[in-house]
């Protein structure tokens, strides 16, 4: 479970006027366990700098984050144990096999050879990766390196996923392929967020869907909470309604 | 799974990046084996180039051109005679030596005849351009023979009016050359050798250095590894082990060419101390400056948005062991201060002359140097750990 309270990030504003940015303000929310939880915004939302919050690669000015308990400002390694994350960037050392990637952040994670192998080949079967499993990652199509980076992520079976804009850049087939492999997260019982500009998707897969915008939170709940709040038919007309433009459908 | 030690998640980030960096062929042929191949060829090409200049200019009949050779026949031919072959010089000579047509020349003064006859001071006077270095050899060849030629009708001169020619000779100078044997033999590799080795152990983990933080950050597999529970300094510092490795395999080979090729010019008079205890006290003093070297560059890294802006990092780096040695052949000091141990490049630089010449540093002069080094390559491994741990160092630009 994540537990995300009143987080606000700025960072240093460029030219002349210097005036901070506020990349995130005020955002809470809570992420359950065998759910899927959606942060759904336009580009440049503060999805990203929120995740990033939330993995303990930032620390928030304001807030706290709690992974299953634990808050990750008084012990961050112990929360990354626990936490698979796909960042935003997920370059893979194309010089290296799929294999061999996957392995470096096992034993990253102090795993054992046996249990790493284990490992791999469950999820090679899960994400279907077993024909370029062997095959240095030098060339690999979009889906293929995105795929090679979820399973390095989620190596050491975490309870908890994170996951930053999963599908981008990927075509149709795969994109299907990963939405069946994150309602298998979730079948496990595990804990999963993932941030998406794509309104459909989200409605698709989510039980609980954030929608932020400007760095805030503007709604949250499931996908007939979020409507019934709009007073809208369809989520798409709500999500353009809450998130208070129109940008996030052409994002 | 369990917790792994810092010691232990260095051992894998250090594995990882070394067989990720040995899958790159060409890269590491480049890194591995340009200097030490460049050395010999420089070495065996200096050596050679100097010989040939010895012997065309010594051994080879020199073309003098003399502007009124006819007033001094004896001279012209005592100077055949040593193989200096005069004649006329044309109109222009003045011209042509400063258009570097001709090394030299000769002027006899119109009045030498006359002088000679008469036993007064004969004029000659030579043409040459002091700051055109390849005259250098004729010059002081043909002034040799002009002041034999001086000396010994001087004597005749002396024995025929029956005075004993050593009364004209009050004083007799000799010069007793201290050098060891070694340092005279060497004295060009001393004076390349130094620099070399420091420019190398300082930059040699360059590649690995950058390409493992700044490149790793430009490829987008930074972030990924900062979300795993490894401790920052653990990561860091494997990183920068792979590349001392590598910085260390590089000295390590330049050495052994380096001793390869001293051997092969030892005939042609050129030794230096080349025995494994100096290779090995080499290595000793090069090492600290590797990992200062490789600290200030992966701090550099961090520090830098894209590998670019890292790389242009290493123009001034490369200029920065080369000022304390031109500070010093500008302002040279004695190589028995204390200080000059603990200055970085400085330090390394008299060690290595010190080894190279035969001589023996004292223990006091090695613990300055190897305390004083040490120290500063911590501090910088500190900084480097310390700009690890910054939340800006993931994000790239």
């Amino acid at each position: 479970m994540i537990l995300a309270e009143a987080l606000r990030k700025s960072f240093p504003g460029k030219g002349r006027d210097k005036q901070r940015v506020v990349a995130v303000d005020d955002v809470g929310f809570t992420a359950h366990d065998g759910q899927i939880t959606g942060l759904l915004g336009p580009n440049g939302a503060g999805k990203t700098t929120t995740l990033r919050m939330l993995y303990t690669l930032m620390t928030p000015e304001q807030g706290r984050v709690l992974v299953d308990g634990i808050d990750v400002a008084a012990d961050a390694e112990q929360v990354r144990r626990n936490l698979g994350v796909l960042p935003d960037a997920r370059g893979v050392y194309k010089r290296l096999t799929a294999r061999e990637n996957i392995e470096y952040f096992g034993q990253l994670h102090g795993m054992s050879a046996a249990a790493i192998a284990q490992r791999i080949a469950k999820l090679a079967a899960a994400l279907q990766m077993e024909d370029f499993l062997d095959r240095a990652t030098e060339g690999f199509s979009q889906g293929q390196r995105t795929k090679t980076a979820i399973a390095r992520a989620l190596v050491h079976d975490p309870k908890n996923v994170i996951l930053d804009e999963p599908t981008n850049g990927l075509d149709v087939m795969t994109t299907r392929g990963l939405r069946s492999f994150l309602k298998q997260l979730r079948a496990e019982g595990r804990c999963v967020i993932f941030s998406s500009h794509i309104m459909q998707e989200v409605a698709a897969l989510c039980d609980r869907i954030v929608i932020i915008a400007h760095g805030k939170v503007m709604a949250q709940g499931s996908s007939d909470e979020l409507r019934e709040a709009a007073g809208e038919a369809s989520l798409e007309d709500a999500f353009v309604k809450l998130s208070g433009s129109e940008e996030g459908l052409h994002a | 799974m369990s917790r792994i030690s810092f010691l232990h998640a260095m051992w894998i980030v250090l594995r990882k990046e070394l067989r990720d960096f040995t899958r790159d062929r060409r890269t590491l042929m480049l890194s591995l084996f340009i200097a030490p191949l460049m050395y010999p060829l420089m070495f065996l090409g200096a050596d050679k180039l100097a010989t040939m200049r010895r012997e065309t200019q010594l051994d080879k009949p020199l073309q003098l051109p003399v502007a009124g050779m006819e007033q001094a026949p004896n001279l012209m031919a005592h100077l055949a005679s040593l193989g200096i072959i005069a004649k006329a010089a044309p109109q222009d000579i003045e011209a042509r030596i400063r258009a570097q047509q001709e090394d030299l020349a000769l002027i006899v003064d119109e009045h030498f005849a006359e002088d000679w006859r008469a036993g007064r001071p004969a004029g000659l006077q030579l043409l040459t351009d002091t700051t055109r270095r390849t005259a250098d050899v004729s010059v002081a060849r043909v002034r040799a023979a002009l002041d034999g030629y001086s000396r010994s009708v001087a004597s005749l001169r002396l024995l025929a009016r029956g005075i004993n020619p050593a009364v004209a000779a009050p004083l007799n100078t000799g010069t007793r050359d201290l050098a060891t044997v070694e340092a005279k033999r060497g004295a060009l590799l001393t004076a390349l050798l130094p620099l070399i080795l420091v420019m190398f152990a300082f930059i040699g983990g360059a590649h690995l250095a950058m390409d493992t933080t700044a490149g790793e950050r430009e490829r987008q597999s930074l972030e990924p590894l900062l979300t795993t529970p490894v401790a920052r300094g653990a990561l860091v510092s494997g990183k920068m082990l792979s590349a001392v490795l590598l910085g260390a395999t590089s000295i390590l080979l330049i050495l052994l060419s380096f001793k390869i090729s001293a051997g092969l010019v030892r005939n042609a008079s050129m030794s230096m101390d080349v025995s494994f205890a100096a290779m090995g006290k080499l290595l000793l003093v090069l090492l600290p400056l590797l990992l200062i070297g490789t600290a200030l560059l992966t701090l550099l890294a961090a520090a830098a948005k894209s590998m670019k802006e890292a790389q242009s990092h290493l123009v001034w780096l490369m200029m920065l062991p080369m000022l304390p040695v031109f500070a010093l052949s500008v302002y040279p000091v004695k190589d028995t201060l204390l200080w000059l141990y603990a200055a970085p490049f400085l330090s390394q630089s008299q060690m290595i002359q010190k080894i190279t010449r035969g001589e023996a540093a004292t223990p006091e002069q090695w613990m300055v140097y190897l305390l004083s080094s040490l120290a500063l390559a911590a501090l910088l491994w500190l900084a480097a750990v310390w700009r690890y741990r910054q939340e800006k160092l993931a994000i790239s630009a």
